[in-house]
């Protein structure tokens, strides 16, 4: 016969047991590697050989370069406007499927993540076949005779990259937003209408309000998917618009400084990390 | 396996039954998963070790299947290629792996040094090589591939940087790099998105050694380029990307490798290629075997197979480069190889060389500025 502690000394051990599995898959997975990174932002690459003594030459390169510098802010600035736009882009789409779709809403929330699952390049590839010079948008405008000659604005610039990623980041901003107005209970709805408020009253005081959370949750993805792009960049992007993740993947691929590299991730991990914790406050990694 | 995890735990299923069989299916989930993932990784591991695969990395159009095969069924070598879109880029992959991932390197001049000091490749023993005594004779021991006296890499291709340019766009045949500036081609060039291209614009600058530039000599380096950055459309990474701006009409006019010239030609797209006289950079690469490398016997192999006959045509057939050795020459016929400079090598010598460069910091530094 077992005795109660016995019993319980079981009951811990399979507890332990249990949580064994994913504490060494987050380990190995997860934590060692971001320890490796922060190791490496501390060194420094001489002459091609990586010195493994505390420096911090690789953030004064970063904050001191005036290129570098204006990569950061670029980068930043343009994760700050994609999610506003696909902020305004999904509140209506979100509270339409939510408070409209009906029947078809199951239909609805699919078609808005069914890009996601094809592949991102495909994606990516298929706006520089929109946008392309002997593109269809060249074509379409040619054939309706408002050009003459192929219009070589659409690709390669700002706003090309802009489109891009408010376009394949999108679904990720709607999805939770859709979840935001579901849970918004009717009743206060009707008390608003009730009290005379309009509809834009009602959506500014109580819609909105109650799923910001939703749309916070939905930022934070986009924000940080941004931030840490470089295809995009890369293939649609402007010759003098690249991104720190155009930066970080030419110091691991081609510069072979990867203390340097380290260390602008170690800055998008930050600059990520303190978005979160803003966002939180506002609970919005419980509507995620 | 799941079954004797079952087993195990059915001790501890005497107090709540609903709890311990979702604790142990969550155990056996995790478990089976992990087990599986080793599962999955060890046989990888076993095959790789047995087969004979040459694992290279090279610029695109040094491994294709029209002269690969030949060697497979010789050797019963397959060669497993990854393609390099710069020397850096191939560099920091040999250097990644610690010279464990890939077998062979066509490191071009400006890295061999570095390969070589990094202590990444292995000396060469030349006798091992039965067509080596056909390579060009001022390419062997040559100063790009021999260091401390002993030959690390075997020279088998070289070619220019040469202006590529589609010929319905552009009706005269450009005699000099200034074209590139015409700001009737404004919006409509492209060039590589590679350090090196510095060297071409000290060229272009006139100075005398362009792999050998002070700080004031970048400067100016670095206003010619910012001067030329509004024109240009996109800067260009793989030979694949550079083809395509032009199918697609983006561009009209690259700094290019003539394996751009070859493929489009042969595609039937309007293209030309011009060499400005006495201001190209150019590279003569070499093959170079990883000190760690498993299979160096066969890596040999390979290497004597691109110096022969039909390996050399196999290669200039492909990307339109000049061979390095006299089988190479007999391979195509005398007249192909006139038009090719490999004759008198009058070309190879008025090309400068890529080579190493001392302040490469500094002028991947320049690079990026320019860049963003």
């Amino acid at each position: 016969m077992t005795t109660a502690s016995q019993r319980e000394q079981g009951r811990n051990l399979g507890l332990y047991a249990t949580l064994l599995p994913p504490l060494i898959w987050m380990s190995l997975l997860y934590f060692v590697p971001l320890l490796i990174l922060i190791s490496y932002s501390f060194w420094r690459l001489e002459s091609y050989d990586i010195i493994r003594e505390f420096s911090l030459i690789n953030f004064q390169t970063i904050f001191g370069n005036a290129a570098y510098r204006a990569v950061l802010l670029r980068t930043i600035g343009t994760a700050l406007i994609v999610t506003l736009i696909d902020i305004v882009i999904a509140l209506p789409v979100g509270f339409f499927i939510a408070r409209y779709g009906g029947r078809y809403r199951t239909l609805l929330t699919v078609l808005v993540i069914l890009p996601l699952w094809s592949s991102y390049l495909v994606r990516v590839f298929a706006w520089k076949v929109i946008l392309g010079y002997n593109g269809v948008l060249n074509n379409a405008l040619l054939s309706l005779g408002l050009l003459q000659q192929p219009s070589s604005l659409f690709l390669y610039n700002q706003f090309s990259t802009l489109l891009t990623f408010v376009h394949i980041w999108l679904p990720f901003m709607i999805l939770p937003v859709i979840t935001a107005f579901e849970r918004l209970p009717v009743s206060l709805l009707e008390a608003s209408a009730d009290l005379n408020a309009g509809p834009w009253t009602t959506f500014r005081r109580i819609s909105f309000p109650l799923a910001l959370p939703g749309v916070l949750a939905g930022s934070i993805s986009v924000f940080a998917l941004t931030m840490g792009d470089f295809i995009t960049p890369s293939l649609v992007g402007s010759t003098n618009g690249i991104l720190l993740g155009n930066v970080v993947s030419s110091q691991f691929g081609v510069a072979y400084n990867w203390p340097l590299g380290a260390a602008f991730t170690l800055v998008v991990v930050v600059i990520v990390f303190v978005a979160l914790t803003l966002v939180s406050r506002w609970g919005a990694l419980e509507s995620l | 396996m799941v079954s004797w995890i079952r087993k195990d735990s059915s001790s501890m299923r005497a107090k709540t039954r609903a709890k311990t069989t979702r604790q142990s299916h969550w155990t056996a989930v995790l478990l089976g998963g992990l087990l599986a993932l080793i599962a999955i990784c060890i046989p990888i591991q076993g095959v790789q070790a047995k087969d004979c695969t040459l694992t290279a990395i090279v610029w695109e159009g040094y491994t294709d299947s029209s002269f690969e095969k030949p060697f497979e069924q010789e050797t019963g070598c397959a060669v497993k290629a990854t393609y390099a879109g710069s020397s850096d880029e191939m560099f920091a992959k040999v250097r990644a792996g610690g010279g464990r991932t890939y077998d062979l390197v066509s490191a071009s001049g400006d890295i061999t040094e570095r390969l070589y000091r990094a202590g990444l490749v292995m000396p060469l023993d030349t006798s091992k090589l039965k067509n080596y005594s056909s390579v060009f004779a001022p390419f062997q021991n040559a100063k790009w591939n021999t260091f401390d006296g002993k030959p690390y890499g075997v020279s088998f291709a070289w070619g220019p940087n040469v202006l590529v340019y589609n010929t319905k766009e552009v009706a005269e045949a450009p005699t000099s790099w200034n074209v590139l500036f015409d700001p009737k081609y404004a919006g409509k060039i492209t060039i590589p998105d590679n350090p090196m291209t510095i060297a071409d614009v000290a060229l272009w600058l006139g100075m005398s050694d362009p792999y050998d530039l002070s700080d004031e000599d970048l400067a100016k380096v670095k206003d010619k380029l910012l001067e030329l950055r509004p024109s240009i459309r996109k800067f260009w990474s793989t030979a694949g990307e550079l083809a395509n701006l032009f199918e697609s009409g983006e561009v009209v006019m690259a700094h290019a490798w003539p394996l751009t010239y070859t493929q489009l030609s042969e595609a039937g797209f309007p293209i030309g290629s011009a060499s400005p006289k006495g201001k190209l950079t150019g590279w003569t690469d070499s093959w170079m075997v990883s000190k760690n490398s498993r299979n160096a016997d066969a890596a040999y192999q390979w290497i004597d197979y691109i110096l022969s006959g039909p390996g050399q045509k196999g290669i200039m057939d492909v990307t339109g480069y000049s061979g390095a050795t006299d089988l190479g020459v007999e391979a195509v016929g005398l007249e192909r190889a006139k038009k090719l400079f490999m004759d008198d090598l009058s070309l190879h010598k008025e090309i400068k060389m890529w080579q190493s460069v001392k302040n490469y910091d500094k002028w991947v530094q320049l690079w990026n500025e320019i860049r963003s």
